[in-house]
């Protein structure tokens, strides 16, 4: 038992430090890449395929439900689900924010988790936000992205990709999913100890799926049908919105460099 | 004993982030930051905008609202400086006539997201907070849309800008995603996938304006 959850950690141990080698030579490919041109794109042609597929299965599935979820099931509920999950999700958090260099943001996180997971009813009430805690939310992509050197700007995270189901990404963060999935506690528990699929990794990923989708619902729908080219607007705005997120990492004192890249932003003289 | 020490240390650093949190939008440089603000024109000039936009979107439906939001958007919004942003190098083969069918669909599909947009809002307030001026004249506007449905602010930095007619908001930027930016990426990959043509691009933007 314990020689299989060694030789398991050991194996996850391996997976991790591949790709993040996979991240680093990704990350490396464009240096002095301004960064103000559009995303790279070089497999548009099959994006565009999974992109078309998601959306079908999206008009066809997922957004009805998400619909639902958002209209008929009570606020509370809906907010005590979104904490639910988001108290699964805090120790991926803690352990990306000491590779981020915050170890004393990591240990409010943890405290946050200990804390919700008891007097909060395992996570059901953010009792930690309440006691002055509050959540910060962070992941694998952004400390790739951190850390990926000073001549790459967060918005180049190496070539777009659309994924089956989970949508926009780009090698980046799709390396930063695998690193996520690969130190997530509650992923290694239930293979470890043999949880049931159906009673637990199921629930999980479908509420997780109905809950982004509608708190997601405003903005897509609005991009949506305010563009002409929706599958190149949604790359536009989700290089930018992770590359924010980045940049506030990098430059937390110092916002400047943000502002002087749009200063030099090759708009049309 | 070591483990009392311990629990009250914790207790305190607790109190203690709780008590900062508390005070911390009511401290005196944070107000001071929000006098200047007020009194600034790029700070005023968004405001008035932000506050007009809603107003708007508050009583009017449908049609109204929408020659209500084009009104604003004219007012404050220098449409001619967005139009060209967001045609990017493809502004400068447009001929003449082009450019003038682009301009005017341009302004009237821009109000119509607008409309729609805070339309489904209810009783949102945009505050702003902070200006940032840039070496190269322009200003970038800190505010916050609240709702009172509750939910959680929504940082909107503003983009003001002048060119020639004094200043005018140029751009807005929604959690790091730039209007400017997504609408020119949106355009250029739909000229580029037809043909390169300037022209598709009218045609479909004209066409869209009719059905709305």
């Amino acid at each position: 038992m314990i020689a299989s959850v060694s030789k398991m950690a050991t194996r996850v141990r391996c997976s991790v430090v591949a790709t993040a080698m996979a991240a680093a030579l990704l990350g490396g490919c464009a240096v002095n890449d301004t960064g103000a041109s559009e995303p790279w794109d070089p497999i548009e042609t099959p994006n565009r395929f999974i992109f078309a597929v998601n959306r079908a299965v999206d008009t066809i599935a997922i957004r009805p439900v998400a619909v639902l979820y958002r209209d008929w099931v009570p606020e509370p509920a809906q907010k005590s689900v979104r904490n639910l999950l988001d108290n699964l999700g805090e120790p991926v958090t803690a352990i990306n924010e000491v590779f981020q260099g915050d170890p004393s943001r990591a240990g409010v996180t943890l405290a946050r988790f200990v804390v919700n997971s008891t007097i909060g009813l395992a996570g059901l009430f953010d009792v930690a936000a309440m006691m002055g805690m509050p959540r910060t939310k962070t992941d694998a992509g952004q400390t790739i992205g951190m850390w990926a050197g000073k001549g790459v700007e967060p918005e180049n995270g190496g070539f777009y990709l659309v994924l089956p189901l989970a949508g926009p990404s780009n090698a980046r963060d799709a390396t930063g999913l695998m690193v996520d999935y690969a130190i997530d506690p509650f992923q290694i528990l239930p293979v470890a100890f043999n949880w049931d699929f159906w009673y637990y990794s199921l629930p999980r990923f479908g509420l997780n799926v109905i809950d982004y989708r509608s708190r997601t619902m405003f903005a897509l729908d609005d991009l949506e049908k305010n563009s002409v080219d929706y599958y190149a607007a949604l790359r536009s705005a989700y290089t930018q919105n992770r590359a924010e997120l980045i940049r506030a990492k990098r430059d937390k004192t110092d916002t400047k460099s943000e502002l002087e890249r749009r200063d030099n932003l090759a708009l049309v003289k | 004993m070591s483990s009392s020490v311990h629990r009250r240390s914790v207790l305190r650093l607790v109190t203690g982030t709780a008590v900062i949190c508390l005070a911390g939008p009511g401290l005196p440089g944070m107000s001071f930051a929000q006098a200047l603000a007020e009194q600034d024109p790029a700070a005023q000039l968004v405001q008035r905008a932000a506050d007009q936009g809603i107003e708007v979107a508050r009583t009017n439906t449908g049609a109204a609202r929408e020659a209500g939001m084009r009104r604003v958007l004219e007012a404050y919004f220098d449409l001619d400086y967005i139009a060209r942003q967001t045609l990017g190098n493809y502004w400068n083969q447009a001929t003449p006539e082009q450019r003038q069918r682009y301009l005017k669909v341009s302004a009237s599909s821009e109000a119509h997201a607008y409309a729609e947009r805070f339309g489904q809002y209810t009783g949102q307030t945009i505050t702003v907070s902070r200006v940032t001026p840039r070496g190269n004249g322009v200003f970038i506007v800190d505010s916050k849309l609240t709702q009172s449905g509750g939910g959680a602010p929504v940082a909107i930095q503003w983009e003001v800008r002048n060119e020639g007619q004094g200043p005018r908001i140029v751009d807005l930027k929604t959690e790091g995603v730039s209007m400017i930016l997504t609408r020119r990426a949106d355009y250029v990959s739909f000229i580029r996938n037809n043909g390169g043509q300037v022209e598709a691009l009218i045609k479909e933007l004209e066409a869209r304006a009719k059905r709305a």
